[in-house]
């Protein structure tokens, strides 16, 4: 992809590589990866393990360096900041959530929800974070520690947390890997609706393909490069897929 | 399960190396002191064994003390000379003096400072000549080369000498070495002939000691046994080696107090490093329960499970011992530094490693690590098989903190009730003491994880202007209460320690001003210009006939003993006494003194039963057991002691006659500034005597306060060190622990900078925590104490609080520092790593 069709797109790489390790240790993890994500999508990487999904997934949010290639988030190029201007980049512009919820446990569900805004030193929307919190349903649960929560009520406040900094684009690595199928669905209703009705960005890692299948696009990794993708997913037609390509 | 043990520690170089330090300190200073008491030991035994190296026999008055004895008959030197077998005698005069520098101050040496009959046979005198010769008539003196050189003093140069009578001019005619030596153990030689040594030291008659050279083929043990027979009662014959012996016995009974003190503070030291140990433990297998329980998954019992932490313990233990002890080498150097800086003065010597301090370095860094690990490992054989495969498993950390409060209400109280008992006297005190506040201390940490928190809250709120950043600084200070409470309690015991001493000097300050106020009539106070030093009496003498004087208290100090047990006294001349201080007299009369007797403090007389009238059977140097009249009581003893003599009896029973301070009262309605530089004229010929006012002579006792209190500030430091180790060991571990937590802090945008400064907010919380807890301990500990003691001179209780407030700043710096390595690590720690390997 050339570097001028990244631009407009909410995040992209382009020709991408990772090597971990040096001589005969090195492992290719991903092996020139060119990808864009446009504004306002869902967007699943799916993948059998070791396809690089994940490797993808952390370089596209500045939480890896890459070996080669450009990470461009809007129009900001990722792979030419310094380590200040990604951490405040990360702070300011992008959104997590992760597979193990990753709360701070000595905070309640409503610090935690801040949190982001408040390393920034910032006062969080009223109006917004009060809708936040009624649509991820934890209003009763606000004054609550992550270890008086379920796995899907932490993974909610999570959730919420992302989403608070109005985030050019939100990443999710595998968030329903912890979560029991109700939970799940949940979860990703509820990033559907924010999709939907507040037209979030958002990348997400998963092996699920009912989780997968609420996406609007998938794309395919295996052995650290794009191998296909999937407009319009239905869980069927994933699994379909996967089978095709031997994952 | 050794092999997976060693295996285990191997793989954790710094596990294995944050664990060992606070064994390697302790064990250090352990060792240290040991190096240096042995070091010092030796070099005391060489010099005596020099001195009395041509001497075979040494004849003396037989006395129980160190020194002040009876002189002997000069006459005896003759009778022996008659003697079969007798090479060479030679009566022997030795006692203080000091010379003046050219610049006319009176030179302080490291060592004693002795004045001497000059002897001549060489086999006799561990003097040699360098240059010049023996003195041969009154004016002339041989002194050291070290003196000679350090001060520039020729042969035929003028030297003053100050001994017990006016200052002298002499004339140098000899420079002597000792030995090899330039001087004795750091101190200085003046020699004169006979005549001149018994004007200068005060020994009208006789003899300190007669030493003998035996001739060509008489043992030593044979010619003692001949000269003892023609000795008078009381005088007793002894052979070099054991004169050699004794007097190195004594010099070790002497510093044995002294390597006491120092075995306290290592002790202390350990003790703090075992809260360390037991943390880190506890801390290590909380975070390998996994590890752990997959060892009980692959069969391993729990009892193999607690061997393997006790043997990491004992690894641990015997490494940090090893390295200890060759640290200790470079302690007992820095120690000899310190006590150097504190004044006191060690003779230089080869540094002596027993085997004695190897075992004992070894047994106890050995011991303390491991007893340390018990707990740890006790609960470590707890986990189970089932924490392998499950993350959610906590190991148990004990149930809720009720029962262990109560325990720790029941421990301190029984503690602080030994300890007070102690202090009032009950049995051996000291002892008493020491397992009292052991016991206090332990039950102060059961006690300090239920405080840890609400503390923790308030000491914290400062940090809310940090944000949200230093809330959570403060939130992980009080996750764990338990582990907070056990690294915050090593900097208690520290910190109670160090606010004790400093609640124990303000006071003793405070009372010295207040008895200087309240029974101090004196205007001026002659001084010795060197602490514990004497001068002459000739200075007080001297002083009374300045015409605007009014009266001059001399006061000199001895030893006496009652029944073996040592006691002392101070002296005064009754009349002048009383015009200086007011002894607030309860029975009898000052005047009565005047016809000798003796004063007794009223507690002291209380305690031992004493009545006005009665003879008290006092044991002096010079005149053995004598019946001394008890003439008065009274109430103020806080500048004589307890016994106070007429200065006739001290003159009668003491065989040197010089003067600690005296005290002195100028004429009514005298120009006082007139008076003072009428004063000061006389002491020009005394520069080893300083006058001070009121307010010079309260900031001199201050000083000697303070200069304790700074050396055993000092002393804790180590203590506080191994403490702070601990906070760093504390909050590097947690670190660990919550890799994935500060991943994802990181992930969500917060800075380096802001990582760095949750930790230090944690690290200084956890600092402050433990300085307050000591401090509270410590101030009611002190108060508690000073109210046991009152009667024993510390009559006012003074809270320092500024300088205890500096103590909590400079305990939240510590936190700060000891934060500064593990905040780092937070920092630095790769986003990824945190959050992606579960």
């Amino acid at each position: 992809m050339d570097p001028r069709t990244a631009l407009g797109r909410a995040a992209a790489a382009v020709d991408v590589t990772k090597v971990y390790g040096k001589g005969d240790a090195a492992v290719t993890a991903l092996g020139g990866v060119s990808v864009g994500f446009a504004p306002g999508e869902f967007s699943a990487i799916m993948g059998p393990s070791g396809s690089g999904k994940s490797t993808l997934l952390h370089c596209l949010a500045g939480l890896d360096t890459v070996t080669s290639g450009q990470v461009f988030i809007g129009e900001v190029e990722l792979t030419a900041l310094k380590e200040k201007q990604l951490t405040r980049l990360r702070r300011d512009k992008l959104g997590f959530i992760f597979q193990s919820y990753n709360l701070v446990p000595t905070l309640n569900a409503l610090e935690n929800i801040t949190l982001p805004l408040a390393i920034a030193g910032r006062k969080p929307d009223p109006g917004w974070l009060d809708l936040l919190v009624d649509a991820v349903g934890l209003r009763d649960r606000l004054a609550h520690r992550p270890s008086e929560l379920s796995g899907g009520q932490q993974q909610r406040v999570a959730a919420a947390r992302a989403m608070l900094g109005r985030p050019a684009i939100i990443f999710a690595d595998e968030p329903t890997g912890n979560l029991d199928s109700r939970a799940g669905a949940e979860l990703l209703a509820y990033i559907r609706r924010a999709v939907t009705e507040l037209g979030q960005t958002v990348v997400m890692v998963t092996h699920d393909a009912t989780a997968a299948a609420h996406a609007d696009r998938v794309v395919f990794l295996a052995d650290g490069h794009i191998v296909d993708e999937l407009l319009e997913p239905t869980a069927d037609a994933i699994l379909e897929r996967i089978k095709v390509l031997g994952g | 399960m050794l092999r997976a043990t060693i295996k285990a520690l191997l793989a954790h170089k710094l596990r294995l190396a944050l664990t060992a330090v606070s064994v390697v300190l302790g064990v250090a200073f352990v060792a240290g002191t040991l190096v240096l008491t042995d070091t010092i030991a030796s070099a005391f035994e060489r010099l005596f064994a020099d001195v009395n190296a041509g001497t075979e026999v040494s004849v003396r008055t037989r006395s129980s003390f160190e020194e002040g004895a009876a002189p002997v008959p000069a006459g005896l030197v003759d009778t022996i000379a008659g003697i079969d077998g007798v090479e060479a005698v030679e009566g022997s005069l030795f006692g203080v003096a000091q010379l003046v520098d050219k610049s006319g101050k009176a030179i302080a040496t490291q060592g004693p400072t002795v004045g001497t009959a000059w002897v001549d046979s060489p086999d006799l005198n561990p003097f040699r000549l360098r240059r010049g010769r023996g003195p041969r008539a009154a004016g002339e003196v041989v002194i050291d080369a070290g003196t000679a050189r350090e001060h520039g003093f020729e042969l035929g140069d003028a030297v003053t000498v100050l001994s017990q009578g006016p200052p002298e001019t002499f004339t140098v005619v000899g420079i002597a070495g000792f030995g090899d030596a330039d001087n004795p153990a750091g101190g200085a030689l003046i020699s004169f002939v006979d005549d001149a040594a018994r004007q200068v030291l005060g020994r009208p008659a006789g003899f300190d000691s007669i030493e003998v050279a035996a001739a060509e083929g008489v043992t030593q043990a044979e010619l003692r046994a001949r000269i003892a027979a023609v000795l008078p009662v009381g005088v007793e014959a002894m052979t070099g080696e054991a004169t050699a012996k004794e007097s190195a016995e004594r010099v070790q009974d002497n510093l044995g107090f002294f390597g006491t003190l120092l075995l306290v503070f290592a002790g202390v030291s350990l003790f703090v490093g075992a809260f360390i140990i037991l943390n880190t433990f506890q801390i290590l297998v909380a975070q390998r329960t996994r590890e752990l329980g997959l060892l009980r998954a692959l069969g391993a019992s729990g009892a193999q499970v607690r061997r393997s932490v006790l043997t990491e313990a004992a690894i641990v233990g015997t490494v940090a011992s090893g390295a200890g002890l060759g640290l200790g080498v470079v302690v007992a150097l820095a120690l000899q530094r310190l006590l150097e800086s504190f004044g006191i003065d060690l003779p230089a010597a080869e540094t002596r490693f027993r085997s004695r301090t190897v075992v004992v370095s070894l047994v106890v860094g050995f011991g303390v690590t491991v007893a340390s690990s018990v707990l740890p490992a006790r609960r470590a054989a707890k986990v189970p098989p089932v924490a392998a495969i499950r993350e959610d498993v906590a190991i148990d950390e004990g149930g809720p903190l009720r029962r262990r409060t109560v325990l720790g209400v029941v421990v301190s109280a029984a503690g602080f009730a030994v300890l007070l008992a102690g202090t009032a006297g009950a049995g051996n005190g000291a002892a008493y003491v020491g397992v009292g506040s052991l016991v206090g201390f332990l039950g102060a940490t059961l006690i300090a994880p239920v405080a840890t928190r609400p503390v923790a809250r308030v000491v914290g709120a400062p940090l809310a202007g940090l944000g949200v950043i230093g809330r959570l600084g403060r939130e992980n200070a009080m996750r764990n209460p338990r582990r907070t409470a056990s690294t915050a309690a090593a900097l208690m015991v520290g910190l109670a320690l160090v606010t004790l001493v400093s609640v124990f000097a303000a006071s003793a300050r405070k009372s010295t001003d207040k008895v200087i106020d309240d029974v101090f009539r004196a205007d001026l106070v002659l001084n010795a210009s060197q602490q514990f030093a004497t001068f002459s009496p000739e200075v007080a003498r001297r002083v009374r006939a300045v015409p605007d004087v009014d009266a001059v208290a001399e006061v000199r100090r001895g030893e006496w003993r009652s029944r073996g047990a040592r006691n002392f006294l101070s002296a005064a001349d009754p009349a002048e006494l009383a015009r200086v201080l007011d002894l607030e007299l309860e029975a009898g009369r000052l005047e009565d003194l005047a016809d000798g007797g003796v004063l007794v403090h009223d507690d002291e007389a209380r305690a031992k039963g004493f009545e006005v009238g009665e003879l008290l059977p006092m044991e002096f140097p010079r005149t053995g057991v004598q019946r001394i009249r008890i003439e008065g009581i009274f109430g103020a003893n806080q500048l004589t002691g307890d016994y106070l003599l007429s200065l006739r009896d001290y003159e009668a029973n003491f065989t040197d006659q010089l003067d600690s301070y005296a005290m002195v009262k100028l004429r009514a309605g005298v120009d006082r500034t007139a008076a003072r530089s009428a004063v000061e004229d006389v002491l020009a010929a005394f520069p080893n005597v300083e006058l001070q006012d009121q307010e010079e002579f309260k900031s001199e006792v201050a000083g000697h306060v303070d200069q304790i209190l700074n050396l055993f500030y000092a002393l804790l430091g180590l203590a506080i060190l191994i403490a702070v180790m601990g906070i760093v060991n504390t909050l590097a571990l947690s670190i660990f622990e919550r890799t994935r937590e500060l991943g994802l802090l990181r992930a969500v945008g917060t800075s380096r900078r802001q990582i760095r400064a949750m930790v230090r907010a944690e690290g200084s919380i956890i600092a402050v925590l433990g300085a307050l807890f000591g401090l509270v301990i410590g101030v009611v500990v002190s108060v508690a104490m000073l109210q046991a003691l009152r009667d024993d001179g510390i009559t006012e209780t003074a809270i320092p609080v500024g300088r205890l407030a500096l103590f909590v700043a400079l305990a939240a710096a510590a936190g700060l520092g000891a934060a500064v390595f593990p905040a780092r690590r937070a920092a630095r720690l790769q986003i990824l790593d945190a959050i992606a390997h579960e």
